[in-house]
Order: structure tokens, then C-alpha cells, then sequence
């Protein structure tokens, strides 16, 4: 009997054969500001790898470059003119197997660009992509980005043009960090974090007041905010950590001393549920 | 020699086309390269040139049923790659497509200023050049694409194997180029790679075998004293090994900078250089050797032990001693293809080997080379030099008068 199976695992091994060879491809896509140029809706999908977003250069409306896993995926290039709905990144093609060769061979690579001029609603599926997305200088009305198992750094290195409406962090099980969030000029920010932690720093040139609404679950939101900035929290927590020594509570709701006379407010609306909660004054 | 001859009118006809006198040009006198490589092609046809521009043609469309692509949407461009190099025919001149509000061109493609297309161009195995204005969109397989300035494309291009050159923003709509097929080396299949990693092995162990044979045969006095320090002393080798291979470099450069600072030092370096490295290689695979011949002595008295008749010499301890290494990285040839494990027992054949080098290194710098005995074990401690040894009891012991039973009393 031992013998049998010794010889159907050998038959297993022999018949796995050779893994089969991956193949790498570049890919890069742009296309001029048009003179009649309609907001741009864009989502990005971006699976795998290490994606970097940033603002481009005036007269292309959008420059990509990916380096991809061509074994798995291809290139995702859809717009249309008249509405400006676009899509860029990659999709799978539903390929399988065992990845033997080294991960730098293998790893895959996205630039997207954009032009600060054209008003840009941007929704980044960034999965389990590394990612690096510095939106300053665009002109953002909205921007939502769900970032899945890996770490994800948005940063606003500069003010954006125009009026930002909203943006959404979705965590899954990652660390977002949104740096100077303040130069995003958004009216409302919105967290939903799962088992993640995300950062969100309030730094930067404040244009509005504020609102942060807050759902997390077993994950952990820290925010690092100016010193002088009014602060009010409206908790709905279960088994949460707070960390909230500078603020006076009256029920279920914590302001900082100087919320009312404040020059800039951040309203926080928090819904919680087994996470932790925390909050850094920066000078 | 009867092909030498076949091949001899040949040869006078090759010779004959290289000193032909070439066109004479106005720019340079020296002889272009290029042109003596084309003009042999050229009168040789047969000898083929592969990578030679095809004849600019028009694809006939297919027919009913044939290869048919719309290049009016480009938003798939690996797609549409697929189904161009599909319809791709050998020899070129046989390819038939169906461009659905286009036509389909093979070679080198050019539109001229003065003229203007309407319509989708597809070209097949060549660079498109616009410079005139083209209303449609443009795709090329293989080729670059080359807009001009003051030509006008209204419509997107897509470059599938090439680039798109557009210096001047000719292109109204998107610009897309796909490099072509870059694949990552196959690895190779475990049966090969488990007999690339077998051979290696042997490669080494043979190697090593010759090499501690040499040393019985010419050293054998060193290399037992080596072994001895080994055996007696371990921890302590492993220790001077470790220290012996952080000192290995700051040694090294206190002698180069100690050579530099004297003047007739200083032309000894180069020598020094190679010696010191000479020196540090030898203590190492001697260390090794000496390890190795510690572990065969210690096996074979174990067998020897257990009653087996064998030769006890330092040939046979070699032998067993680099065979038991060597088992150490038979398990990482077997199954070092293997995700996960290969990586485990490839770390733990490396760690294992790198502390028999390190004890090996370490005994040889304690002994000197084999030359000191002080950590063999061979010399008596003073405690042993006195007469009282001679005295001591018999280690049996003297069998005591059995006590009669009580019974017989």
C-alpha cells in the first residue's frame, strides 16, 4: 500500500510538469485636454502592484503607464468624449497558476496623471496595490478611494483647485494614510474602515469647515489635527478605546474648549464598534 | 576537400562584389558599411535577409467569413492584437483582412502632406508616417507611429508592438502604444533543475574530495591536529571562527594600510594582497577538510564500535565526512524546486555547512595552521603530571569476599 502511494505522488509530481512562463508588458495611453472639455468621472482599477497618481501636465487630459502581468490581466483604456466618463487600470483575464519567478519580475507597475486644469471626480480601486496618490494641484470635486490588504498613502502636497464635495476612505484590511487633508478643501470626509487602520491628518491650508463621518469595525481611525482647530465628536461606540483627554464631554458628544469661537471646525460623527479612536495635535 | 572546391566559385564571386567599385559619395570617401552588406544582398538574393523591409502593399479584403477587425472602437487593444496577428498569413503577401470602415496596409505607410484619408488605416509589419491629415483612426502592428508636425489625426492611434511619436500634438484624440511580448524566462522544469543542482553538488564534493585526499596524502600530520582541535575543542574553534570572520576585513586593511605607510612595504602590497587571500581560503577549505575528517574518524568509530570491520585511515575519514556534509544538501537538490520547503532546507544546508566551515576556520587559527596542539587534547593536563597515577586503583576494582549466608552459620 505504501508502495501505491508512493508511486501515485511521484505520478502527481511528474505530471504537474513544467510551471509555466509569465510575460510582462508596458502599456501606455494619453489623450489631449479636448476644447470642450467635460468634467472627468474616472475610476482606476489597479488589482495587484504599485500604483502612483499625481497631477499631469496641463494639455493631456490623462497619461498612463502600466507594466502588467499579461498572464493575468490586460489593459482597462475606456472613455467617452461626451460624458467624460472615464476608465483606466488593468482587469483580470482570468489567468491561473502557480507564480514561481521572483516577485520584482513580476511586479507590476501603474502611473496614472492627470490635468490639474480639467475637474476631475476620481474613484480609485486600488485592491491589494500599493499605492502612492498625491491629488494636489488637481481640480477634485470627488474622490473615493477603497483600498483593500496592502498600504495606501494619499497626500494633498499641495491645494487643490476648486470645490471638493466629498471624499471617501473605504479600508478593508489596510493602513491608509490621508495626508493634509485640509489642502483638499472637501466639505465632508468619510471614512468606512473594517479590520484597517486609517490615518487622516488634518494638515495643510484650511479653505471650509469640515465633516468627518466615521463607521468603523474592529479597526482603528486616528486623527492628527492642528493645534487651534475646534473639534467635536458625536460618538455611537461599542467597546471603543477613546482617547480624548482634551475634551469636554456632555453626553455622547466631546468638544474641545474653543469649538464655538473656532476660526476652522471639524465636526466628527463617529460610529463604532469595537475599534479604537484616537486623536493627535500637531503644532 | 571536395566541398572546399564546391564552395571555391563562391568565394571568387564574394571576392569580386567586395572590391567592385562602390558609388562614389560626395560626403565621405570611406566605404559605407551598410551599402557593401545591401549591394551582397542585393546581387546574392539567396542569401536572405530577415530583417528586410516588406514591399509597401495594400491587404486585399477577406472574404465572406474571413479575418475582419473594427479598429473604430480601441479601447481592447490586446483584442485586437490577437485577432491581427491571427490573420496574419505566411508569406505576408497572403494575409487577406476586412477593416470595417478602413483599409489595411502592409509595410511602411506613409500619407502624404497634400493628401487626406478618411477612414480607419491598419497597418500591417511597418511604421505609419502622417503627415498629412488623416480622419479615422490609426493602428499599427509592429511598427511605429509617426506623426509629423502639421499633420492632423482626428481619431485615436494605437502603436500594438511599437511607439507613437507625436512630437507636435497632432492627434485630436487618445494615444495608445502596447510594447510587445517581454516574457519572463520559463523556469525550468523540476526534473532538470533537480540534475543541474545534482551535478553541482557532485561537481563540489569531488572537488573537495581531491582536495582533502591531497592534504592526507602531503599534510596529514596538520590536518589531524586540525581535527583534533575540532574534536576537543568545538566551541571554542566556533567561536575564533566567528571572531576569525569579522577580523578577516579590518586585518586585512590594517596590513595593506601598514604595508602603505613604509616605503619598500608599500611595493609589497599586491603580493600581500594575494597571499593574505591565499591564506584565507586555504585555512577555510582546510578548515572544512579538517571538519570533515573529524566527523568520518568520529563515524567510523561508531561503526567500528558496533562491530563492522572497516579501515580506520584518514582517507575513509574524509570520504564519510564529506559524504555526511554533502547529505545535508542532498535534501535541497531533491526538493529545493519546492515552494516553501526548497527555501527551508536550501537555509538550513547553508547554515549548517557555514557552521562546519566556521569551526573548521576557527580550529585551524587556534592550532596555527596545524601546528599548535594545545587544544587537541593530546597534551596531559598538569594535574595528570605526577606519579599518583601509578598508584591509583585499578579501575575494576578488587572483587570483595562474597558474605556467607546467614543460614550457614
Amino acid at each position: 500500500m505504501r508502495q501505491v502511494g508512493c508511486a501515485l505522488g511521484l505520478a502527481a509530481l511528474v505530471a504537474a510538469g513544467p510551471l509555466g512562463a509569465q510575460t510582462m508588458r508596458t502599456y501606455g495611453a494619453s489623450r489631449p485636454v479636448a476644447d470642450a472639455q467635460p468634467p472627468l468621472r474616472t475610476t482606476l482599477e489597479f488589482g495587484a502592484g504599485r500604483v502612483v497618481v499625481r497631477a499631469g501636465a496641463d494639455d493631456a487630459l490623462y497619461d498612463v503607464g502600466l507594466r502588467y502581468d499579461a498572464d493575468r490581466y490586460t489593459p482597462l483604456h475606456r472613455y467617452d468624449p461626451r460624458t467624460g466618463i472615464l476608465q483606466l487600470g488593468l482587469k483580470t483575464v482570468g489567468g491561473t497558476g502557480l507564480r514561481v519567478t521572483s516577485r520584482g519580475q513580476l511586479e507590476q507597475v501603474a502611473r496614472f496623471a492627470f490635468a490639474p486644469t480639467v475637474p476631475i471626480i476620481l474613484q480609485a480601486h486600488l485592491g491589494a496595490s500599493e499605492a502612492v496618490l498625491d491629488l494636489g494641484g488637481l481640480t477634485l470635486v470627488e474622490l473615493v478611494v477603497r483600498s483593500g490588504v496592502t498600504r495606501g498613502t494619499v497626500d494633498f502636497s499641495s491645494p487643490t483647485r476648486g470645490d471638493c464635495r466629498e471624499a471617501l476612505f473605504s479600508v478593508g484590511a489596510a493602513e491608509l494614510v490621508a495626508m493634509r487633508l485640509a489642502n483638499a478643501g472637501c466639505a465632508e470626509v468619510r471614512v468606512e474602515g473594517g479590520v484597517g487602520r486609517a490615518v487622516l491628518d488634518f494638515t495643510g491650508s484650511w479653505r471650509r469647515n469640515t465633516r468627518l463621518t466615521a463607521e468603523l469595525s474592529m479597526g482603528t481611525l486616528t486623527l492628527r489635527i492642528p493645534r487651534g482647530t475646534g473639534v467635536r465628536v458625536t460618538a455611537d461606540r461599542f467597546l471603543t478605546r477613546f482617547d480624548l483627554d482634551d475634551f469636554a464631554r456632555t453626553g455622547n458628544t466631546w468638544s474641545t474648549p474653543d469649538f464655538a469661537g473656532a476660526t476652522r471646525t471639524l465636526s466628527v460623527a463617529l460610529t463604532t464598534n469595537v475599534a479604537g479612536f484616537e486623536v493627535e495635535w500637531v503644532d | 576537400m571536395p566541398r572546399a572546391g564546391n564552395r571555391a566559385p563562391l568565394l571568387a564571386l564574394l571576392a569580386l562584389i567586395l572590391v567592385a567599385p562602390l558609388p562614389v559619395r560626395a560626403d565621405s570617401a570611406a566605404i559605407n558599411t551598410g551599402e557593401l552588406t545591401d549591394r551582397v544582398r542585393e546581387l546574392l538574393p539567396f542569401l536572405g535577409s530577415p530583417s528586410a523591409p516588406l514591399l509597401p502593399q495594400v491587404v486585399q479584403a477577406s472574404a465572406q467569413g474571413g479575418p475582419s477587425v473594427d479598429p473604430s472602437r480601441l479601447d481592447a487593444p490586446e483584442r485586437l492584437e490577437i485577432e491581427l496577428r491571427s490573420a496574419l498569413r505566411e508569406p505576408i503577401g497572403e494575409t487577406r483582412l476586412t477593416v470595417i470602415d478602413g483599409i489595411a496596409r502592409i509595410g511602411h505607410y506613409s500619407l502624404g502632406s497634400a493628401e487626406r484619408h478618411r477612414g480607419h488605416v491598419v497597418v500591417l509589419k511597418g511604421d505609419a508616417e502622417v503627415h498629412g491629415q488623416l480622419e479615422g483612426n490609426l493602428v499599427t502592428l509592429d511598427g511605429d507611429i509617426i506623426i509629423h508636425p502639421g499633420a492632423r489625426v482626428t481619431g485615436d492611434v494605437l502603436a500594438l508592438g511599437g511607439k507613437v511619436r507625436d512630437p507636435a500634438g497632432g492627434i485630436t484624440g487618445s494615444r495608445q502604444e502596447i510594447a510587445a511580448f517581454t516574457p519572463v524566462r520559463a523556469p525550468a522544469p523540476w526534473p532538470a533543475v533537480v540534475a543541474r543542482r545534482g551535478a553541482g553538488l557532485l561537481g563540489v564534493f569531488l572537488t573537495m574530495l581531491v582536495l582533502g585526499f591531497g592534504m592526507v596524502t602531503f599534510g596529514r600530520p596538520n590536518l589531524e591536529i586540525v581535527s583534533d582541535t575540532v574534536t576537543h575543542s568545538f566551541g571554542r574553534s566556533f567561536l575564533a571562527g566567528v571572531i576569525g570572520q569579522v577580523l578577516v576585513l579590518p586585518t586585512f586593511g590594517m596590513l595593506v594600510v601598514g604595508l602603505f605607510l613604509t616605503v619598500a612595504g608599500a611595493l609589497l602590497i599586491p603580493f600581500a594582497v594575494v597571499v593574505y587571500a591565499l591564506l584565507a581560503i586555504v585555512a577555510v577549505l582546510g578548515g572544512v577538510l579538517a571538519v570533515a575528517h573529524a566527523m568520518g574518524e568520529t563515524i567510523t568509530r561508531r561503526r567500528m564500535a558496533r562491530g563492522l570491520a572497516v579501515s580506520p585511515n584518514s582517507y575513509r575519514y574524509v570520504l564519510t565526512g564529506l559524504v555526511a556534509i554533502a547529505a545535508s544538501w542532498v535534501a535541497w537538490v531533491g526538493f529545493g524546486w519546492v515552494p516553501v520547503a526548497g527555501t527551508i532546507a536550501f537555509l538550513a544546508a547553508a547554515l549548517g555547512t557555514w557552521c562546519v566551515a566556521t569551526a573548521g576556520f576557527g580550529a585551524a587559527l587556534l592550532s596555527r595552521g596545524g601546528i599548535r596542539e594545545e587544544f587537541t587534547g593530546r597534551l596531559l593536563p598538569p594535574a595528570m603530571m605526577t606519579d599518583e597515577y601509578l598508584w591509583a586503583t585499578p579501575q575494576l576494582g578488587v572483587p570483595a569476599v562474597k558474605r556467607p549466608p546467614k543460614d550457614s552459620a
